[in-house]
């Protein structure tokens, strides 16, 4: 068993160094996705960026599927070695594998999305989905009738807590007195898993609901869709098609466009690695209501909601909000 | 309902697909195999439960499912029962395959950004008269139709491998195989349709899970389930009805993580996460000594 495992570690090794010597100077994007690109979230909307990619500036590009972070830095490495000048790995969880990997392929750029630092030429984008969910929890706070507002999450990753933070900030905002629960499924896969906890917040008295949980979220809005008085809050997407009738708005990173323009600066040359930090300003990212449901949102919640976001853009100077490396 | 009930209901709501997938594995391994590759059965169930909703409502889903999960079965037989390859390894690859050809078929039917698939579903069917008793009445009788066959069919597998001589030679060729060929039973046969049946209820869970619990397909949705259903045909000591227990035991606890993350706040929500997994190690601590595998079991 050890024997074969080392014949095709070397076998691989091979191959890697072979590829890298039919490296061409002809521009391609790689893409790894820690997840399905059907998860009408997250990695949907990367792969949407992607085709924008390949579309608009006619390059070359590719997408693996990686989840372990063993295969995630194989995967980047692999890009690297076949000479890919640009390389997405769309998750916080790819800044170490990426600044890894960086070491050795000096030549390529490494784009970390959620990432949250700048190694050499390792550079993150960082965005503020914080900033939406916050418009989310206002809408939320100002809607719900019993008070209780749910977050379901799946693995608690920094990003991923600002936003239930900030969705709870919101919603308190307009209501003080409102009870935020939460819970974590440590998964983003488990679709089961998404509408059991939901049943249970909503048994705990939720009537308002906003994720962080990709795939597994679908079975979250199931189980909003099945009961009477719920309402739900889209993320990383605008979700409202999933459940027109319950889904009052979403958090929306619009990825497509973040992506073309990283690629676009970095096809024109000279890219230098830095924090690319996204928030309402930029549009980007949006608080999107979903126009069906827009009558049933009071006016004067909607005024304060529009307050809140033109005041958040105000206030946002341009300065970065990324943590300093550690 | 109060918190009691609706917790009960979970756990059973929960515990139906693992209860299925483990009945099906607990034939199979009585048999002398074991199967990793449920797994793969269950998720193509899923997928085969999807596509035949769609296709012409849920009770083709679970027809479709079924059909989906004994090929997905059908394939580990041929290879490790016929052809004698190591049981772990093809029940591995089996479930990786099915992992990748499930993903590339949803994509290729439903399109690669995923709508979110909204399904037909089986409905609640709650029994007249037994879904009144307190308490449990709700929790055990007021569930979909497949959980109900779920129970019918612990009762059959039960009188399967201890009232019928086709179980006696089944149970033999697991504990001892050149002994059971020596006394005229087809071990190869046996073990081929013990798999296929293990494949078929696998596929049921699948069904399950995706028409009777969450209305719509993911890509790997079974998330481990099948190897959960492994591990609660040991804890279930290879007995039908006591496979039946661990898997309510199962899907209370996996029930409970959710309603304690709700309910209780202020405490780290990672002890709930590992509540089921905590608390298999322990009562499989309690019963070590007491439960025995078949003897043969794995042996190619």
């Amino acid at each position: 068993m050890m024997r074969l495992l080392a014949t095709t570690i070397c076998a691989a090794l091979v191959l890697g160094s072979c590829t890298k010597d039919n490296q061409t100077s002809e521009f391609r994007v790689g893409l790894v996705t820690p997840g399905s690109i059907a998860d009408a979230a997250w990695n949907s909307g990367a792969f949407a960026g992607l085709q924008q990619i390949r579309d608009s500036l006619g390059v070359a590009v590719s997408h693996v599927e990686a989840r372990t972070p063993a295969e995630q830095e194989e995967a980047l490495r692999t890009y690297a070695a076949q000479g890919y000048s640009l390389v997405f790995g769309h998750g916080f969880e790819f800044q170490g594998s990426a600044e890894r990997v960086s070491q050795q392929f000096p030549a390529t750029i490494f784009v970390v999305t959620s990432g949250e630092r700048v190694a050499r030429n390792v550079s993150p984008l960082i965005f503020r989905l914080h900033e939406a969910s916050y418009l989310a929890g206002m809408v939320a706070g100002g809607m719900s009738r019993t008070g209780t507002i749910a977050f379901v999450g799946g693995i608690e990753l920094p990003p991923i807590k600002l936003a239930e933070d900030a969705w709870v900030a919101g919603a308190r905002r307009m209501n003080p007195a409102i009870v935020p629960r939460s819970t974590y499924l440590n998964t983003f896969d488990d679709v089961a898993a998404g509408r059991e906890a939901a049943l249970a917040l909503l048994q705990a008295g939720a009537d308002m609901f906003h994720h962080n949980a990709d795939q597994a979220a679908l079975g979250t809005f199931q189980a909003v869709k099945e009961s009477p008085a719920a309402f739900i809050f889209g993320a990383n997407l605008d979700q409202s098609s999933l459940a027109p009738e319950r889904v009052l708005g979403s958090a929306v990173i619009d990825l497509p466009r973040a992506f073309l323009t990283v690629a676009r600066e970095a096809k024109a040359g000279g890219f230098v690695p830095k924090v690319e930090s996204f928030g309402l300003r930029s549009g980007v990212i949006r608080y999107d209501p979903n126009p069906a449901l827009l009558a049933t949102v009071p006016a004067p919640l909607q005024a304060a909601v529009s307050a809140a976001r033109d005041s958040i853009i105000a206030a946002d100077t341009g300065a970065t909000a990324a943590r300093p490396a550690q | 309902m109060d918190l009691l009930e609706t917790f009960l209901t979970a756990a059973v709501r929960v515990a139906t697909p693992l209860l299925l997938a483990a009945l099906g594995e607990t034939i199979a391994e009585r048999a002398g195999v074991i199967n990793l590759g449920i797994e793969g059965a269950m998720l193509a169930g899923a997928l085969g439960a999807a596509l035949g909703a769609t296709a012409g409502g849920p009770l083709l889903g679970v027809a479709a499912a079924t059909a989906a999960g004994l090929c997905i079965s059908l394939l580990f037989a041929v290879v490790a029962v016929r052809f004698r390859a190591n049981q772990i390894i093809t029940g591995t690859a089996v479930t990786l395959a099915a992992v990748g050809l499930t993903g590339a078929i949803y994509r290729d039917a439903y399109g690669a950004e995923g709508v979110g698939l909204s399904l037909p579903t089986l409905g609640i069917l709650p029994v007249p008269g037994l879904s009144r008793i307190p308490v449990l009445g709700e929790a055990l009788f007021a569930q979909s139709a497949l959980t109900y066959a779920a129970y019918l069919l612990v009762a059959c597998c039960w009188w399967l491998l201890y009232r019928t001589s086709w179980g006696l030679g089944l149970r033999a060729a697991g504990e001892a195989a050149e002994h059971a060929r020596a006394s005229g039973v087809a071990v190869a046969r046996v073990r081929m349709i013990a798999v296929l049946i293990g494949g078929a209820l696998a596929g049921l869970a699948g069904a399950s899970l995706v028409l009777a619990q969450v209305g719509t397909f993911a890509e790997k949705m079974t998330a481990g389930r099948g190897f959960i259903a492994i591990a609660i045909v040991v804890l279930g000591g290879w007995h039908p009805v006591r496979v039946a227990l661990a898997a309510l035991f199962f899907g209370a606890a996996m029930a409970l993580q959710f309603l304690f993350q709700s309910f209780l706040l202020g405490v780290p929500y990672q002890l709930f996460l590992m509540l089921p997994y905590l608390l298999t190690l322990l009562v499989l601590a309690g019963a070590w000594g007491r439960t025995r595998a078949p003897g043969d079991l794995g042996r190619s």
